[in-house]
């Protein structure tokens, strides 16, 4: 465990900054392509322009062209997956065009536990509609860890 | 058969969905997002890494939720909200059986809604996520 709390000011000044991502637009292919990946094989999706699509389109919004999405800050050696939800204001439209930001919503401390002291940053894509509106949003929350850490306290 | 906000009860269950995520499957997420964890597909690079085998993603399972949760609604309403946290890993291969109940039935901003308590279930009937939802009903309150 660390003498000092890892969340310096610093660290704490990286909450709330919005990154600006690539735009993102619903299409059929992407649409197609995420119902694939949620169902194994390919589905029946024939959408019109302007039709509500399922949400799983989200998936395929969000790993399109992330290559402004900054990465999270690295405060501990490993880190895991803990939670990831999406919300949904309204459905999404085949064709609709959405401005995304990435923003790190939050990063807290726990002492003790299973990973011993570890740093759980969470953070969350927003999708803006043409009005300005957020859509939508898929956030995750990743633990940072230090597994030889965790480790050798367990041992002692 | 749609589902009507009218005709629901809490605790009411949602039909349980039985998958067995493959490792395509699995691939296929992989290529989604354009990023490829060799861990995550070659069983020796899992193992490696502690690993007993190839996993399930953590959002490939999110979307299992929310096609759980999708398919049971129907065009009765919308997904508002999915939420996964994840408690074990599940092995692709391996069978698992997404459950959910409805937690709260209410009225909000004029509209109809539901939370709903999801759970996947590994083959050991062990929760591997505990998940959330709330859906929202196109009939006005």
């Amino acid at each position: 465990m660390p003498e000092t709390s890892l969340l310096t000011d610093d660290v704490r000044a990286l909450i709330g900054i919005e990154h600006p991502l690539e735009p993102a637009r619903v299409t059929l292919r992407s649409v197609r392509r995420s119902m694939e990946v949620y169902f194994g094989a390919p589905q029946p999706a024939d959408y019109a322009e302007g039709d509500p699509v399922p949400g799983y389109a989200i998936a395929g919004l969000d790993s399109d062209g992330d290559s402004g999405r900054p990465e999270p800050p690295r405060l501990l050696p490993n880190s895991l997956l803990i939670s990831n939800d999406w919300h949904f204001e309204r459905p999404l439209r085949l064709g609709e065009a959405f401005s995304r930001v990435y923003v790190v919503t939050n990063i807290s401390e726990r002492f003790g536990g299973r990973f011993g002291y570890s740093i759980d940053v969470r953070s969350e894509t927003r999708f803006i509609d043409a009005a300005g509106e957020v859509a939508a949003r898929s956030g995750s929350t990743l633990t940072q860890y230090d597994a030889a850490a965790a480790r050798a306290s367990e041992e002692a | 058969m749609a589902v009507s906000f009218a005709g629901l009860q809490e605790g009411d269950e949602l039909p349980a969905l039985e998958l067995e995520p493959r490792l395509g499957q699995v691939i296929r997420y992989l290529a989604l997002g354009w990023v490829f964890p060799e861990f995550f597909f070659d069983p020796e690079a899992a193992k490696a890494q502690g690993m007993p085998g190839t996993l399930v993603p953590g959002p490939l399972k999110l979307g299992l939720l929310y096609r759980c949760v999708a398919e049971w609604l129907g065009p009765s309403g919308f997904v508002r909200e999915v939420r996964a946290a994840h408690r074990r890993p599940d092995l692709t291969g391996k069978p698992i059986t997404i459950a959910g109940r409805i937690a709260r039935l209410y009225q909000e901003d004029g509209s109809r809604r539901a939370d709903l308590e999801l759970a996947i279930i590994n083959a050991e009937g062990q929760p591997s996520v505990r998940g959330f939802a709330v859906v929202q009903f196109f009939e006005s309150a």
